[in-house]
């Protein structure tokens, strides 16, 4: 599965990351961020070695305490951005590393967290197992990955631009996976305990040029092997005039949807609460129609 | 770094871009009515369908730019 090209990836990221002003273009990052780190927290564990996969400027660990996690390392394909990365009371690691072929021995990590990097794998199902592999047993792997509708204007805007001004239309948003799928894709890796949430956040820009310019600063520039290398100035227009006129709204600005996906997944454990056996049920739900009132005993 | 080549003297034009567009927005929204109508009309959209609205936007807007430069 080549849909991806890494290199390119790599090259948009460092000459991301070089840009004087950088940190304009964190906001999504930042944002993200901050909730994977709450689904650290929500977990009421302490992790002593912990990998963050494709970390950018590293936006997790800095709302992280010493106390959750002990030790960290963070891993991205692009060095200008291991360079760079935020201040943060935890110990941090730098490794420069692709996603694909994680260089770290199985059963090492507690915890495994990456934010708004799986959307550029090429083999989302391989990295998700190796991911599996060097987490240790009842160890957790807290995700959050573009997913679904994102940037679904921006894509039937310069989709009908296209198709108007040049009579056919060519991919400029990448493929996403869809909140059904990963599901099954987080099974297959051999992940256990699942939870998949989906959240939209909306931003609004003034026109199409800043939605671009914005995707371009955050390092976000498509790198899809089939993508068109130019787009016509005659396209860029047309699309500006229909992104307006189909999104905007009464002050002029235009809205771009971001949906991210959530996914937490664990490491099959034996202290992992399992299904109860095929027939040691001792209640049945012919008894639910009995129940008057809804009962307050806890479920184990 | 380099000093001025095609990329960077691009860029500076296409950072006019917004400001010239805004100039435009009532080509531009007759030009967007026009396409959008075929999303929920039975028109289907080809090429130059909305060719007269989309000339005039384009008038408009190196119009606009000639008159910046200036």
């Amino acid at each position: 599965m080549n849909v991806f090209d890494r290199t390119m990836k790599r090259r948009q990221k460092n000459w991301a990351a070089s840009l004087q002003d950088s940190d304009k273009y964190d906001y999504l990052r930042d944002e993200v961020g901050s909730r994977v780190a709450d689904r650290v927290y929500d977990i009421t564990r302490t992790f002593p070695l912990a990998l963050e996969i494709g970390c950018g400027k590293s936006h997790i660990a800095e709302h992280l305490h010493k106390e959750v996690v002990k030790q960290l390392f963070l891993t991205d394909i692009s060095e200008k951005s291991l360079r760079n990365t935020r201040e943060s009371e935890i110990p941090t690691n730098c490794v420069m590393a692709d996603e694909e072929f994680l260089p770290f021995k199985e059963n090492t990590f507690d915890l495994v967290v990456s934010s708004l990097s799986l959307h550029w794998i090429n083999d989302l199902p391989g990295a998700l197992r190796q991911i599996n592999q060097v987490l240790k047993p009842d160890g957790v792997f807290i995700g959050a990955m573009v997913g679904g509708e994102t940037l679904y204007e921006l894509r039937c805007s310069l989709q009908l631009a296209e198709l108007e001004r040049e009579g056919g239309f060519s991919p400029h948003v990448s493929p996403y996976t869809a909140v059904t799928d990963l599901g099954n894709l987080l099974g297959q890796a051999g992940f256990s305990m699942l939870t998949v949430d989906i959240d939209e956040i909306q931003v609004h820009y003034p026109g199409i040029l800043e939605v671009m310019s914005d995707l371009q600063g955050m390092g976000e520039s498509n790198c899809a092997w089939n993508r068109k290398s130019m787009l016509h100035r005659d396209t860029i227009l047309a699309a500006a005039a229909i992104y307006q006129e189909m999104y905007g709204s009464e002050d002029g600005s235009v809205p771009a949807t971001f949906e991210i996906l959530y996914m937490i997944g664990w490491k099959p454990h034996d202290s992992q609460a399992k299904p109860a056996k095929r027939g040691s049920a001792n209640v049945s739900f012919g008894d639910l129609s009995k129940i008057g009132q809804p009962s307050t005993k806890d479920k184990s | 770094m380099s000093g001025t080549n095609v990329w960077t003297r691009s860029r500076e034009r296409m950072r006019r871009f917004p400001e010239l567009f805004a100039q435009c927005s009532g080509e531009a929204a007759a030009y967007g009515k026009c396409v959008t109508a075929t999303t929920t009309g039975r028109q289907e959209l080809r090429k130059d369908l909305c060719v007269k609205e989309f000339d005039a936007l384009k008038t408009c807007f190196v119009t606009a730019a000639k008159k910046g430069v200036k």
